[in-house]
């Protein structure tokens, strides 16, 4: 499909000026790394030091030198007297804690939204579907930083149900390990579910009064299986759409959420960096965000214009 | 640059700057607000602890211990720069060849015995014999030459950088015999020995982590209690009993009595406090008073057991830059001194838990004064000397404030803000992350900041923080008494006390640093947890202070 | 309602699809664009309610200079992290025994400021390059929407904390520069997003009978743009322009928490929180009294922004 090809292109583009933007973000960046890492060194030890780390090269070498190495999938190494860690090697570690908070928060708000969601359009107007409504708008107020810390404080520190910082990884110790992200992704989840809950809802009751629903109410088809069978499906591709769309959104939130709840992942790691003058490990962190953020809306994409022939048909 | 590691930073000697002594507070810096020291309410002497009586060492049990930081650069202590939170990791897998005693002199520990010649010239090593390192290896001169010549930048394989100037002064390592070091210096240095210690970060590395080019940060090897085994930076760090780890208790038992130890980083005070309080930790430290506070009372209803020492603590002071304005000019130093006011700060920073400090000596340590005739708060002459500068050089009298980007330093800022613009100084706090703090500390690139440093020791190790033209002399200045009082205790044996007094009221003259109060530290532990701060080298008393960490190796779990 | 503009190819950003306040207060029925149009609404009690919210605050902010309250930089250690009520101080004090009413009504003026700011910046820049993709479209489009997707591709809070790091977090910041940077780094990241509907509502517009047969009458393109199809638009970008004043107020809470909001001890509602976390065990009410506060504000703005989106809204007609 040349469309797709031209979409491809588009996003390769796109990264690539992805990338040179975090580049040269970066390297504006105040202070010195090398005073930094080596900070009572002598000036000429410092040279040395910078000499190694390739950071006298000019702008455009250095850039080269590190997306050459990115796209094989070395992202660099953190500065260290010491011999520095791959950046590789702490994403790995890190990377899995912040994806299973999003994935939870993103199962979590669905879970809740689609029933929600369903019921509601059932019985758009009634007083249940205003006040679920009502709540819903609410919902999308609540920053989820603050959430995270009444949660924190409410059912951690006052009620002590809930342990509120530190990460077990789910093969250590499950029961733990949920313990802990429960509350982490119902902060993340709050938001989406009002916003899945009303587009869902809108949807379907857009659905709800096109003919084949219609037909299938004539036929005497239960209003159940009206719902869940017929009705959802064509209505949920928005919603997936924007759920897929969200991780933009659930990114940004999860790196306040980790730093609330002291979880160990992606967002603590980029925190870290930014601290600790890490230019390499910034400059790859922020590109590798950036780049599945793009590879995401991309799929979505690809997979909204196979699914809906309406988008195929328009393009025209 | 994949897996290249920088060519050594080890330049010849000559090049090299002066030395100085001691690293500490690198990282010390993130948090510069914290309490000191009860104010001797606890009987005096020694620490105040609620587990004096704790029975008989049971072996076994794990023991969990929140700290207050990560270490994110790692264990290769040679070009490592520790504060607190990473010499207690250090204490569980290394040794260091002198230990304190309950009385702060250093006696030896790994070491067999540390002996100066007459005029502390020349120092002799002589190392315990059978000790083994974690893999296998033995402890031999060798390695301890190795080590040293590591630390001071004399070894290819490694890098140091604060190292190098502390052990400027040494001149050669010799290996004498398998057990026997000798170490040549350019000058008499009468607490060389406190130096071998440097607070508990001269660990001595296996020759194996020494000459590993890649990984020696991540790879501790030492001699010490435990033997590392994993390590998850910011989630945590665990290591397993040595069971062949030369060192006995009092009594003669075999140490260490745990199975096992964690470390856990826990910024945030208050989740280390919660981690403990619901049992997820069972030992942590903390200098924040409110915790403190918090801590003597679980201690008193008996939830928690409490070590909080009165001696040998560390000062918590505003630093200030005098190589320019505007405190390059005493009258703006004495202003900043005489506005400070001292009970406010108590009672609003620190829970009312604090001592007022007059020096950077902490009660306990030598050269301490209660005393010293540092400037009291007194507000009008605060403001007569902010107009006195104003008018002598017909500048406003203003300053910006760098403090670190964490809650309790951010809040002492803004106190002193607020104190030191009632005396008529306009402040401008700036908040920076620690890179840029440390970073502005080197270049001279600040005008004031909070610190808290000059934990309990020998004041020698102190050297290199305020000798004229040391890398580490933040301040920037140049007293030719402060330098000669230094190099005064630090070559002679007698009358130390005498000196390092002197010198405390020369800070007090001049106001290198405005004194705010001595931090308190405080290790809490879980009921059943006990052995803090352990036992000294040689006896059972330890010494006292925990402002840089304590042993591990004599803690124990009621089974 | 399909999620994507044909002619952007990529997703609107979630908060456009909201089926809007205004049409849950009616009863749901999404309509055809006929009925929308027709809808005049008058602004039921919840939007009274909402109007009232943000005058107040507002009035608050900018009488803050003149209004009796304490000091908000004054210490007292009486009343450090004192509950309301305590010594005749309505709202309690914060963790340095500061007045925390006080505090936040000077908090609104950063909080607000900022939201204002930042957002106008993004309008008017936004504005101005969605208009020219939107009505020139070609090349000047394609490369305005690469642009845009580039910079649409970080995580907005990501963008905004490297910025402000990057620009702001040096030795030398002064406590004005970091609010400068503040207002720039969140007006860049949301113009993306003010381009983007910007441009579809120009596009939307451009097709319209009036606008080519003011080409054909010879108007100049700028004349137009500005004359024609500018007015039509403004109205969706005000409605933009609500929502983004509640984002940015969020995210500038955000911020703080990572250390790079409002410097104190300026107090803005988004610090005032994050100081605030280091005492929840003590002192709640120090995180719950902005948090409601933002709570109240986001959902006024959200809402007044969802009626006047109800309003305007012709995006239908893009497809």
């Amino acid at each position: 499909m040349p469309v797709l090809l031209r979409r491809l292109v588009h996003l390769l583009v796109v990264l690539f000026f992805v990338t040179l933007f975090v580049a040269l973000l970066t390297s504006m960046l105040p202070g010195d790394p090398v005073d930094a890492i080596a900070g009572f060194a002598s000036e000429e030890q410092k040279d040395v030091l910078r000499q190694d780390l390739g950071l006298n090269d000019p702008l455009p070498v250095q850039y080269g030198r590190w997306i050459s190495s990115f796209v094989t999938g070395d992202l660099g190494n953190y500065y260290s007297v010491s011999g520095g860690r791959p950046v590789m090697d702490r994403v790995t570690d890190s990377l899995p804690v912040s994806l299973q908070l999003m994935v939870y928060a993103q199962v979590l708000a669905l879970v809740i939204a689609i029933p929600a969601g369903v019921v509601t359009a059932y019985r758009a107007g009634s007083r249940g579907d205003k006040a679920a409504n009502a709540t819903a708008f609410g919902m999308l107020a609540i920053p989820n930083f603050a959430l995270a810390l009444v949660l924190a404080y409410y059912v951690g520190v006052e009620l002590r149900w809930l342990p509120v910082s530190g990460y077990v990884p789910p093969g250590e110790d499950l029961g733990e390990h949920v313990r802990r992200m429960i509350m982490p992704a119902i902060s993340l989840a709050v938001g989406q579910i009002a916003v899945y809950m009303r587009l869902l809802r809108s949807d379907m009751i857009a659905t709800l009064q096109e003919d084949f629903i219609t037909m299938a109410k004539a036929k005497g088809v239960s209003p159940r299986r009206i719902l869940w069978r017929h009705a959802l499906r064509p209505s949920s591709l928005t919603l997936l759409t924007v759920a897929g769309l969200n991780i933009g959104t659930l990114i940004g939130g999860a790196i306040i959420v980790e730093v609330i709840f002291s979880l160990p992942g992606i967002g603590t790691l980029l925190y870290e960096a930014i601290s600790a003058r890490q230019y390499i490990a910034l400059q790859s962190l922020v590109a590798i965000i950036a780049v599945g953020y793009v590879l995401v809306n991309f799929l979505v994409d690809v997979l909204y214009a196979v699914l809906d022939p309406r988008i195929r048909h328009a393009r025209t | 640059m994949p897996g290249k590691r920088p060519r050594g930073l080890g330049v010849p000697r000559a090049t090299r700057g002066r030395g100085f002594k001691r690293v500490a507070a690198m990282a010390v810096l993130a948090l510069a607000v914290t309490a000191c020291g009860g104010g001797g309410d606890d009987g005096g002497g020694g620490g105040a602890s609620s587990d004096e009586d704790a029975g008989t060492p049971t072996p076994g049990g794990k023991v969990i211990y929140g700290l207050e930081a990560e270490t994110t650069d790692g264990w290769c202590l040679p070009e490592a720069q520790l504060a607190i939170s990473g010499i207690m990791v250090t204490q569980a897998m290394y040794d260091t060849l002198t230990r304190p005693n309950a009385e702060g002199e250093m006696e030896p520990w790994l070491a067999e015995s540390v002996e100066p010649n007459e005029d502390s010239s020349v120092w002799t090593i002589k190392l315990r014999d059978g000790v083994t390192f974690h893999d296998g290896s033995e402890l031999t001169a060798e390695v301890v030459k190795n080590n040293l010549d590591a630390y001071r930048g004399a070894y290819p394989a490694r890098s140091p950088q604060l190292f190098i100037f502390v052990f400027q002064p040494i001149e050669s390592v010799e290996v004498v015999d398998p057990l026997t070091v000798q170490v040549n210096l350019s000058q008499p240095w009468v607490s060389f020995d406190a130096t071998l210690h440097s607070s508990g970060r001269l660990g001595m590395l296996a020759q194996a982590q020494l000459d590993d080019a890649t990984s020696c940060a991540e790879q501790p090897i030492g001699t010490g209690p435990f033997k590392f085994s994993d390590w998850v930076p910011n989630q945590k760090l665990t290591a397993e009993r040595n069971p062949d780890y030369w060192a006995t208790d009092a009594a003669g038992e075999q140490l260490p009595y745990l199975d096992e130890i964690e470390f856990r980083p826990i910024v945030e005070e208050e989740q280390r406090r919660n981690a403990l309080e619901s049992g997820e930790i069972n030992a942590m430290h903390t200098s924040i008073a409110d915790t403190v506070d918090e801590v003597r009372t679980l201690s008193e209803a008996g939830e928690v057991n409490d070590y909080e020492p009165d001696e040998f603590g560390e000062v918590t002071y505003l630093m200030m830059n005098e190589s320019k304005p505007p405190f390059d000019n005493i009258k703006a130093r004495q202003a900043l001194a005489h506005a400070f006011d001292f009970e406010e700060a108590n009672a609003i920073l620190n829970a009312g838990i604090v001592t007022q400090a007059t020096g950077p000596f902490a009660p306990g340590n030598i050269g301490h004064l209660d005393d010293s005739g540092f400037p009291t708060f007194d507000l009008d002459e605060a403001t007569r000397l902010v107009d006195e500068y104003e008018s002598e050089t017909g500048k406003d009298l203003e300053f910006t404030y760098s403090a670190v980007n964490a809650a309790a330093t951010i809040k002492q800022a803004q106190l002193v803000k607020e104190q030191a613009e009632a005396a008529g100084m306009t402040v401008e706090i700036v908040t920076v992350d620690q890179s840029t703090l440390i970073d502005g500390a080197i270049s001279g690139d600040f005008e004031a900041q909070g610190w808290r440093n000059h934990p309990g020791g020998d004041p020698d190790l102190q050297y290199n923080w305020w000798k004229s033209g040391s890398p580490v002399n933040f301040n920037k200045f140049e007293d030719p008494e402060i330098d000669r009082l230094l190099d005064e205790g630090r070559t002679t044996a007698e009358g130390r006390d005498e000196i390092y007094e002197e010198l405390n009221r020369r800070f007090a003259e001049e106001i290198h640093n405005v004194w705010l109060w001595y931090t308190v530290w405080s290790v809490a532990t879980a009921p059943e947890v006990h052995g803090v701060p352990g036992e000294g080298p040689t006896s059972e008393d330890p010494f006292p202070g925990i402002a840089s960490g304590h042993p591990v190796g004599y803690m124990w779990v009621e089974q | 309602m399909p999620a994507h503009d044909a002619d952007l190819g990529t997703a609107e950003p979630a908060a456009t699809l909201l089926p809007t306040a205004a049409d849950d207060a009616g009863g749901a029925d999404p309509g055809t664009v006929a009925s929308r149009g027709a809808r005049r609404r008058k602004l039921g009690v919840s939007g009274y309610l909402a109007m009232g919210w943000l005058v107040f605050v507002t009035l608050a902010a900018l009488l803050a200079p003149i209004l009796p309250l304490d000091d908000p930089d004054e210490n007292v250690a009486a009343i450090v992290n004192q509950g309301p009520g305590t010594d005749g101080h309505l709202l309690g004090g914060d963790s340095l025994g500061r007045d925390l009413l006080s505090r936040m009504v000077w908090g609104a003026r950063a909080s607000l400021l900022l939201g204002a700011s930042s957002v106008l910046f993004g309008l008017v820049v936004g504005g101005l390059l969605g208009l020219s993709a939107g009505y020139f479209r070609g090349r000047a489009d394609t490369v305005l929407t690469g642009a845009f997707d580039v910079l649409l591709s970080f995580p907005q809070l990501i963008l905004a904390l490297t910025l402000v790091t990057v620009f702001a977090s040096g030795e030398g910041t002064s406590a004005t520069r970091r609010m400068v940077v503040l207002i720039l780094a969140l007006g860049v990241v949301s113009i993306p997003v003010l381009a983007r509907i910007t441009r579809a509502n120009t596009m939307a517009w451009s097709e319209r009978e009036f606008v080519l047969a003011a080409r054909a009458m010879g108007a100049k393109d700028r004349q137009i743009m500005f004359g024609e199809v500018l007015p039509n638009v403004l109205p969706a970008m005000f409605s933009i322009a609500l929502l983004g004043v509640a984002v940015v107020i969020v995210a500038e809470g955000g911020l703080s928490l990572l250390g790079v909001g409002v410097q104190p001890p300026t107090p803005s509602w988004g610090n005032i929180l994050a100081e605030g976390r280091a005492e929840l065990r003590d002192a709640p009410h120090i995180v719950l009294i902005p948090t409601i506060v933002i709570f109240l504000t986001v959902l006024a703005l959200n809402y007044l922004g969802d009626v006047v989106r109800a309003r305007f809204d012709v995006r239908e007609s893009a497809l």
